[in-house]
């Protein structure tokens, strides 16, 4: 996970179905919504329509991922798979991210698999 | 060591890090976007979470200080929790059994998640310059998320506020009535 997996989108709620891949990197085919390997299910297509597109909110709550809209600006933000979430609180597993350094270098906690690692989350606010 | 700034503020992060007398040798990331937050429930920092060898967690969120600059602040003594930390490095002692770590942290609700992704458009609206776009999300998700710190001190100073001001020490805050470090 990568904050470019929860960047902030601009576009309307309403979009072409053959853009999903750009927008979040998933394609709707028949079998289900897929990206690489994985296919979600699609239990009624229906569901997913809007207007002559799909429902990027549909979508996103399709892949159990929280949205928000602001449709006077004309954003779309999508959060992280709640199974992620779910995992670090329920199941101890420490959900992997990646983020810059102040030089711009990424740094992943993968990166130090098989060290102990001390996470600490600070701010200047 | 990894240290995360949930902050968008680089060159307080870099000054912190020029300042700092002992020189850093572990990496220092910036999440402006909060993705940590969202990812292992987080609604307030400091924070520091322990993570073994095999990725599995074996201290939760857990509110916890490297100094005692804001002791007389919080009471939380970080002498004791530095030698907890070190035990487990050295030892493999947790603080709590590892059985009890899961649920440990309430998931956050609908709500709190939407919050955090209001934020995210209110500081995305902010960098584009729209001030009323950013206002109207930042005031959305302090609406959907009061509890959550992140969210509500860490848009103070994006909205003209002051996080170290009576704004965050009076009004709603669980710290009314507590002094200010510093102040008597």
């Amino acid at each position: 996970m990568d904050a470019a997996d929860i960047a902030v989108l601009e576009t309307p709620d309403e979009v072409p179905a053959d853009s999903l891949v750009d927008l979040i990197g998933w394609t709707l085919k028949p079998e289900g919504l897929c990206r690489d390997e994985r296919c979600v299910i699609v239990p009624d297509s229906s569901a997913l329509r809007a207007g002559d597109g799909v429902s990027l909110a549909a979508v996103a709550g399709l892949l159990d991922r929280p949205v928000a809209l602001d449709v006077d600006a004309g954003l779309v933000a999508i959060g992280a798979e709640r199974q992620q979430r779910r995992g670090a609180l329920q199941d101890r597993r420490a959900p992997d991210f990646s983020l810059p350094d102040l030089d711009g270098t990424w740094h992943a906690l993968s990166d130090h698999r098989s060290k102990k690692k001390l996470l600490v989350a600070f701010s200047s606010w | 060591m990894i240290a995360v700034a949930i902050d968008e503020a680089a060159d307080t992060i870099r000054n912190y890090i020029r300042n700092d007398t002992d020189g850093i040798t572990y990496p220092v990331l910036m999440d402006p976007d909060h993705l940590l937050t969202e990812l292992y429930a987080i609604s307030n920092v400091p924070t520091v979470l322990l993570v073994d060898e095999n990725d599995m967690i074996v201290q939760p969120n857990w509110n916890a200080y490297s100094t005692n600059t804001f002791k007389d602040f919080h009471g939380i003594d970080a002498d004791a929790q530095l030698d907890a930390i070190r035990r487990w490095v050295r030892d493999g002692d947790t603080m709590i059994p590892v059985d009890d770590v899961a649920g440990s942290v309430a998931d956050l609700t609908e709500e709190e998640e939407r919050g955090k992704l209001h934020f995210r458009l209110a500081t995305s609206l902010r960098n584009a310059g729209d001030e009323e776009g950013a206002e109207r999300n930042f005031a959305r998700a302090c609406e959907l998320a009061p509890h959550d710190w992140t969210i509500r001190r860490a848009s103070m100073p994006l909205r003209g506020g002051d996080p170290f001001g009576p704004e965050f020490f009076d009004a709603g805050s669980p710290y009314h009535g507590i002094n200010h470090p510093g102040t008597s």
